[in-house]
């Protein structure tokens, strides 16, 4: 391992313990608090990772997760950032996106054909002739993408967290810092989010050098930890910022869903690169990350610095390396004016030869290409153009670059602010920000160290004021003074077309020049034509000089210009986190256990799971639900209906409610009768289906499909309130349970459990009462939906399993036997009911299936009337019928009933095997076709067709007798 | 390796033409006026020039070309739809993207991937088999397939989802299901208009439209007054803006519609996967980044803002697919606008104003009418009268209660 | 996550909420008979789904409680919600 630097306050490693690490095979050694980034530079390495596209060779160059160049896998994971990534023993990583490793990645010769790909290449290319496309897809799509997925990966999912707080600030450096404890003392309660592992910001590496800084650092990390209202979360990214205050932060191990009331956003600037030749190459890096090795790893960037500068920074940059003992070969400043600050005159006192007016035209790759040799310097014209005539060239092996600045906003984007370019500070800062969102320090163009701690203070006062928590003077907005930080455009044309503006996308200046040419002269187009910023960084290193470029391509302002919107996430999270652990809540009757006893096979109904039907030692399932179906229609069978949705409804005006509800007549039905009801909506189409009870003068029972309880309870919610009706509604689906005794030997089983009186003349057809079954209050109707004589019996949720075991025991004598789900839809069918939603669709209305007699047209309102009023008028396009198969097998639901080419129509429900003998099918078909005889032709599974002939309905027992049964 | 590739290589200055001209100032008076320079817009302007001879066509684009769902749909081409009128519109529109590279002379990665609609319920795969027997009526390639299909097409797919959702119970299989890449479609069609001579004004807003007995006369902009007897609106999710100012009363309201991408991958889903019951849709594009997306935001707003709550369903559900993504990062999340209509069907054609063509009504499904709508709407506003492939979708079908029934078909559309 | 206030539950997540769409006029038993065809289908299928402040449908779900909300569909703020009355409904009859 190569040499750190000497130990120095606040540094984050851990000297006292080594940790032992593999990268690319290769073992290395680093300190516990190393990131692998910094400990592979640290280690000596200087190709960490290759480029998206053109595989060139890349090394260290933000040290904040603001480039992608080191990118690993560890064969579980993969897209894992180096500069984020905390070094273990036994980590075990290697680059993505190389073929046959990183050293001898076969796939760097494409950097030689660059000149072959200019922006946009591909979409000029392979597409004639068509039939290649294909093949050069798939070429293409190897060679993009980055890491690889492993198949076999284990889905770690974690719990989320909610929290909440009176204010988030998001970064601890000085003025998020200063924000939270002014914030936090003044009595709110705060979280302060840092994506570092440790707080202080650009006072560990900025401000490191002078002496106070390490103390001044510990008195404000103390002065927040003594506020037990402030919690410090480091590690933490905001990552998005939502509605009404709704922040999502990422730390290692969860999503955290924070809802606050006011933020401020102190999360610093983005340090951004000059465009120059091979400013890629491993070796050129930005000077916050030199900073970052320095202070907080204590490795040395390189061995020969030349620093290329436009503001203070740069100087004090220089003082750095010179204090690390580092020699700077030159300082290249591109102002011609150079540097007046304090830290201009020290660096004019140091032997360190500065090049005013001069740019780095060029880095100058050693004989592997893999790292810097040196650097060919250019002095600029008055306008900022490079020079060639006085260039001079330069040995080092590293190249410093400190140009200036982008605040790092894109999550106070989201949050509501809106920014404008400030020519004084060179950057973009606040021009409105919405009720409860405050910047502070560089992320609002304040740059001077005190005055970034001011601005903090005053962002967390203003929030204080804002809840009420403050009511002092609120400090004066601190203004930047003197040049600005960050230069207005360092970017510098170069014949060799290695000058990169996007490094996650290996987009090259020229291609701006390119694309712009060709018409895509907008900030939106041009991002969407050459892709810059929609690498895995989202442009951090490259939208604002992109926005440069483009604004002096069509001579604009920035302002002018504009700029792309923001758009969550800051740093990318993963699937398993936003997903968390996952809940699906499963609705299961009282009666679930039962039927896992009686061996029922379950199946989801909706949010449900019911019994499909129940196992029958090896019997097929055709078998099974065949003899369940047989047993309803010779003896007696149960089946638990409890799924049922269930609506009380009462009131004085309840039966003038349901009579504008459904389309039937309610006011004239006798107390203790039940009747079908089908109800419609505006447009005249069913939406539900179910039974009306009678149960007194205002009281009326109500069953309704399963599956669409919840929303019709809610519609009628509403149109209780829109009609002014005085009704109670509650829902009591889950409040109560129903099984149904269905079979000629029903009256027999449950005579035996109830003081009701089952006589034919006390309990007709079609009767609802209420009465006590099996010691339970339950209310018993007499509905005929399988088409036997059955009972339907309701009573609460606590008593469900003690009837069920009580009817069984007492319907063992007639062999009762429990039926499913299956059955119950083949008796139905049988008897020609419809099912809402199968059998119906999205536009069926009632005068379609049969359902004429259900709809009182004399009515003078009910929902949907008037809607089918126009569609009564209208020619009818289908019919719902009843058909009897040719064949036993080979016809689905949902296959069609064909003429020729014609379609003629559907069929909606099928059973091959029936009680009946003879397999059957309800479908829809055009009317002209609907005639009791008519050979229909079905187009089969395969294709094969299938005859069919039309027969009225029901199927079975057309004229009710057996549900009407007397004995 | 293709020859234009050379030729980059081999000329020392970039031989690129323009690809949009520089346009100048907007005239006084256009035989037609195009509102929207979206996929639709500029289709309709290519081939009202190219088909039809119209040239003297300005398109106005409030922002720049290609800027609503042109760019934010998720690309995803197919015409497995469940009526007969919606299949065979859509079928017409997957011909034409067949072919579309060529006649633009541009790469627009027509990716012909597959595309599945799984099933994870009985009743879902009912309407899946329903799809898939009228497509075939139609001469339009779709099967439905077992699990097991599934699983030996997609390796990758859990079909037990986990036991987080109900297993997957089959799928409806529409091999053409295809991806292109969105915003080239735009730019091609662009190209081509300003190359038959039609005007492209960016940044150029409709503020108001001129109608005088019954019939439009004008388009006021920001830039000033135009004289137009024959405008045609194909804003898609600014649609209510427009029919106000002509006072045409519409079912139309707009939800957002949320996607998102992860990191580059390096290929491995070769197939467009699409869950109904879970409302998932997603797909590798040929970068290597998944791009996934949901059903609609569950209430009205035309605002393109995005949600959490959208990014964290969204993942859950692509982890129930594919459990082993779930140390895949997601990097951006964004949405777009939906001009809804009840029966999930658009409305083309004209209008009870003279002149007045609407193109709207695009949901989640207007991407893939791109071509289509273009050659059928110019042919509409060229002649006058409604292309037979869009009588079905005229707005006068819901004074008519003549809907289009393909809300059954579209618990997710995509 | 947006936040919406329920006239009886107070500020609650969006996720307890259901949209019901535009508050409009419902026409009278009375009203509904004199109507034509054609301003019946302008009722039952046309929507004012212009941008601007809309008076809409809201739903909490865990206490079915159905109110009005005054929802701006382009910021997507909420201006005000309030129980349904009758008087509210009449006067967006008249407006």
């Amino acid at each position: 391992m190569a040499e750190r630097l000497p130990y120095r306050e606040g540094e984050w490693i851990d000297r006292t313990q080594p940790v032992t690490f593999h990268f690319e095979g290769v073992a290395y050694e680093g300190f516990q608090g190393d990131s692998l980034s910094s400990a592979l530079w640290g280690a000596g390495l200087r190709v960490l990772g290759r480029s998206f596209k053109y595989h060139r060779p890349r090394g260290l160059y933000s040290l904040a997760g603001h480039d992608v160049n080191l990118l690993v896998e560890d064969g579980e994971r993969t897209n894992l950032r180096g500069d984020f990534l905390p070094i273990a023993d036994g980590l075990d990583v290697r680059a993505v996106n190389t073929a046959g490793g990183l050293k001898r990645d076969r796939l760097q010769m494409i950097d030689r054909f660059g000149s072959l790909m200019p922006v946009g290449f591909y979409y000029k290319a392979f597409h004639t002739p068509r039939s290649l496309f294909p093949f050069y897809e798939n070429q293409m799509r190897k060679i993009a993408g980055l890491g690889k997925i492993n198949p076999e990966a284990l889905c770690r999912p974690s719990p989320k967290d909610y929290a909440f707080c009176d204010l988030l600030v998001t970064g601890a450096g000085p003025s998020g810092l200063a924000a939270a404890i002014a914030a936090a003392e003044a009595g709110l309660r705060v979280v302060l989010a840092e994506e570092q592992p440790q707080a202080g910001g650009s006072l560990q590496t900025q401000h490191a050098r002078a002496p106070q800084t390490a103390e001044q650092v510990q008195q404000l990390i103390r002065r927040a930890s003594e506020l037990e209202n402030l919690e410090l979360r480091c590690c933490t990214q905001v990552a998005g910022y939502y509605s009404d205050h709704w922040a999502a932060l990422v730390d290692e191990r969860r999503l955290t869903k924070l809802r606050t009331r006011a933020a401020v956003f102190a999360s610093g600037c983005i340090e951004q690169p000059a465009v120059f030749q091979n400013n890629d190459l491993p070796g050129v890096m930005l000077g916050s990350a030199a900073q970052r090795l320095i202070y907080l790893y204590r490795v040395a960037p390189c061995q020969r610095a030349v620093i290329l500068t436009a503001n203070a920074e740069g100087y004090r940059l220089a003082l750095d390396f010179v204090e690390a003992g580092i020699p700077v070969v030159a300082l290249v400043d591109l102002r011609h004016d150079g540097e007046s600050s304090e830290w201009g005159r020290l660096v004019e006192e140091s032997d360190i030869e500065i090049f005013r007016g001069h740019t780095v035209h060029e880095a100058q790759p050693g004989p592997s290409g893999h790292s810097v040799r040196g650097v060919v310097l250019c002095p600029l014209d008055g306008d900022g153009h490079p020079d060639a005539i006085g260039h001079l060239k330069l040995d080092c092996d590293g190249v410093i670059m400190s140009v200036g600045w982008a605040p790092n906003v894109d999550v106070a984007y989201q949050a509501g602010v809106r920014f404008t370019y400030s020519d004084q500070v060179g950057q973009l800062v606040p021009k409105e920000c919405p009720p409860g969102v405050f910047l502070a320090g560089r992320a609002a163009g304040i740059f001077d160290l005190e005055n970034q701690m001011d601005s903090g203070r005053r962002a967390g006062l203003q929030a204080a004021a804002l809840l009420d928590s403050y009511d002092g003077v609120i400090p004066p907005a601190p203004i930047h003074r003197g040049p600005p930080p960050s230069h207005a455009f360092p970017i510098f044309p170069h014949k060799g077309k290695k000058n990169f503006v996007d490094l996650d996308e290996d987009l090259h200046l020229v291609d701006f020049k390119n694309a712009h040419h060709e018409g895509f002269d907008n900030i939106e187009l041009i991002k969407r034509y050459t892709t810059v910023g929609m690498g895995p960084t989202q442009g951090k290193l490259a939208n604002t000089n992109a926005i440069r470029i483009l604004a002096r391509l069509n001579g604009k302002t920035i302002n002018e210009t504009g700029t792309t919107v923001s758009r969550p996430f800051h740093h990318p999270v993963s699937l398993e986190k936003l997903a968390g652990r996952r809940f699906h809540p499963q609705r299961r009757t009282p009666l679930h256990t039962l039927h896992q006893e009686l061996g029922a096979e379950m199946i989801h109904a909706g949010a449900w799971l019911r019994a499909e039907y129940y196992r029958d030692g090896a019997s097929a399932r055709a078998d099974c639900i065949l003899h369940e179906a047989r047993q309803v229609r010779h003896s007696v069978g149960l089946i638990d209906v409890s799924t049922l949705g269930k609506l009380q409804i009462s009131g004085p005006d309840a039966a003038r409610f349901l009579e504008t509800i459904y389309t039937g007549n309610f006011s004239d039905q006798p107390i203790g009768r039940l009747q079908y009801a089908v109800g419609c909506d505006e447009l005249g189409v069913i939406i539900e289906d179910g039974v009306v009870a009678r149960v007194g003068e205002e009281h009326f029972y109500v069953t309704a499909t399963s599956s669409g309880v919840a929303a019709f309870y809610r519609d009628l919610k509403r149109w209780a309130l829109l009609l002014r009706m005085r009704v109670e509604l509650i829902n009591a689906t889950g409040h109560l349970a129903a099984v149904n005794l269905a079979g000629p030997q029903a009256r027999k089983v449950l005579t035996k459990l109830t003081d009701l009186s089952l006589a034919p003349e006390d309990f007709r057809y079609l009767d609802v009462h209420r009465g006590c079954v099996a010691g339970l209050d339950a209310l018993v109707m007499r509905i005929g939906f399988v088409g036997e004589l059955g009972f339907e019996i309701h009573v609460p949720t606590s008593g469900a399993q003690h009837l069920w075991r009580t009817l069984m025991e007492a319907g063992a004598a007639q062999g009762i036997r429990p039926f499913g789900v299956e059955a119950q839809r083949l008796l139905r069918l049988e008897k020609g009911h419809l099912i809402v939603g199968q059998d119906t669709d999205a536009l069926t209305h009632p005068y379609e299936v049969g359902l004429d007699w259900a709809v009182k047209e004399e009515k003078p309102y009910f929902v949907g009337a008037r809607s089918l009023q126009i569609l009564r008028k209208q020619p009818r396009e289908r019919t719902l019928i009843g058909l009897v198969l040719s064949q036993d097998h080979g016809v689905e639901e949902c296959h069609l009933i064909v003429e020729g080419e014609r379609m003629l129509g559907r069929i909606t429900s099928v059973a091959h095997r029936t009680t009946l003998g003879m397999p059957i099918a309800l479908a829809f078909v055009h009317p002209d076709r609907a005639r009791e005889g008519t050979e229909l032709q079905i187009c089969g599974t395969g294709g094969v067709p299938i005859s069919a002939r039309v027969v009225p309905l029901p199927f079975y027992d057309p004229d009710g007798l057996r549900q009407k049964l007397k004995d | 390796m293709p020859y234009r590739l050379l030729k980059f290589g081999l000329s020392s200055e970039y031989s690129e033409p323009r690809m949009f001209p520089v346009q100048g100032e907007l005239r006084d008076a256009y035989d037609v006026v195009i509102i929207g320079g979206g996929g639709h817009g500029l289709a309709a302007a290519h081939y009202l020039a190219t088909e039809f001879g119209i040239t003297n066509v300005a398109v106005l684009e409030k922002g720049y070309l290609g800027r609503g769902g042109t760019g934010r749909n998720t690309a995803i081409v197919r015409s497995n739809y469940l009526t007969p009128q919606g299949a065979s519109f859509y079928q017409a529109s997957v011909e034409l993207f067949k072919d579309l590279s060529r006649q633009l002379d541009l790469n627009l990665f027509y990716s012909e991937r597959g595309h599945f609609t799984l099933a994870h319920s009985l009743a879902s795969l009912r309407t899946q088999r329903w799809r898939a027997e009228v497509n075939k009526q139609l001469g339009i390639d779709s099967e439905l397939i077992t699990p097991e299909e599934v699983k030996q097409m997609v390796p990758e797919i859990d079909l037990q989802c986990g036991g987080h959702q109900p297993p997957i119970h089959g799928a409806l299989y529409h091999p053409p299901g295809a991806i292109a890449r969105h915003d080239a479609v735009a730019w091609g069609y662009a190209r081509r208009a300003g190359e038959a001579g039609v005007e492209i004004h960016q940044q150029t807003a409709v503020t108001d439209i001129e109608i005088r007995d019954g019939a439009v006369c004008g388009v006021h902009t920001n830039k000033g007054f135009i004289k137009t007897e024959k405008v045609l609106s194909a804003v898609a999710g600014w649609t209510t803006e427009i029919t106000q100012m002509v006072g045409l009363r519409t079912p139309l309201v707009i939800h957002p519609l949320q996607a998102m991408v992860t990191e580059p991958l390096k290929p491995w889903l070769n197939k467009i996967v699409v869950s109904a019951s879970l409302h998932l849709y997603v797909s590798q594009s040929s970068r290597g980044e998944l791009v996934a997306g949901a059903s609609l935001d569950p209430y009205e707003l035309i605002s393109m803002r995005s949600s959490l709550d959208f990014a964290e369903g969204t993942a859950g559900h692509l982890i129930d697919l594919f459990p082993m993504l779930g140390d895949v990062k997601v990097l951006r999340q964004w949405a777009g606008l939906c001009d809804m209509t009840p029966d999930f069907s658009p409305i083309m054609g004209t209008t009870p104003i003279r002149g007045f063509y609407l193109d709207a009504g695009w949901g989640t499904w207007g991407f893939k009418a791109t071509p289509i709508s273009g050659l059928t709407m110019a042919h509409t506003v060229a002649t006058g009268r409604n292309h037979e492939l869009i009588e079905p979708f005229n707005v006068s079908r819901f004074s008519d209660f003549q809907l289009v029934g393909e809300k059954g078909a579209a618990s997710v559309g995509h | 996550m947006k936040i919406i206030h329920c006239p009886v539950n107070g500020p609650r997540p969006l996720q307890e909420f259901y949209f019901g769409g535009q508050l409009r006029a419902v026409p009278t038993s009375e009203q509904v008979a004199a109507m034509t065809d054609a301003e019946w289908s302008d009722y039952a299928f046309n929507r004012d789904g212009s941008p601007g402040i809309q008076k809409e449908w809201w739903y909490h779900t865990p206490s079915g409680t159905w109110f009005i909300a005054e929802r701006d569909i382009v910021t997507d703020g909420f201006v005000r919600t309030y129980l349904f009355d009758q008087a509210d409904q009449e006067s967006h009859n008249d407006g």
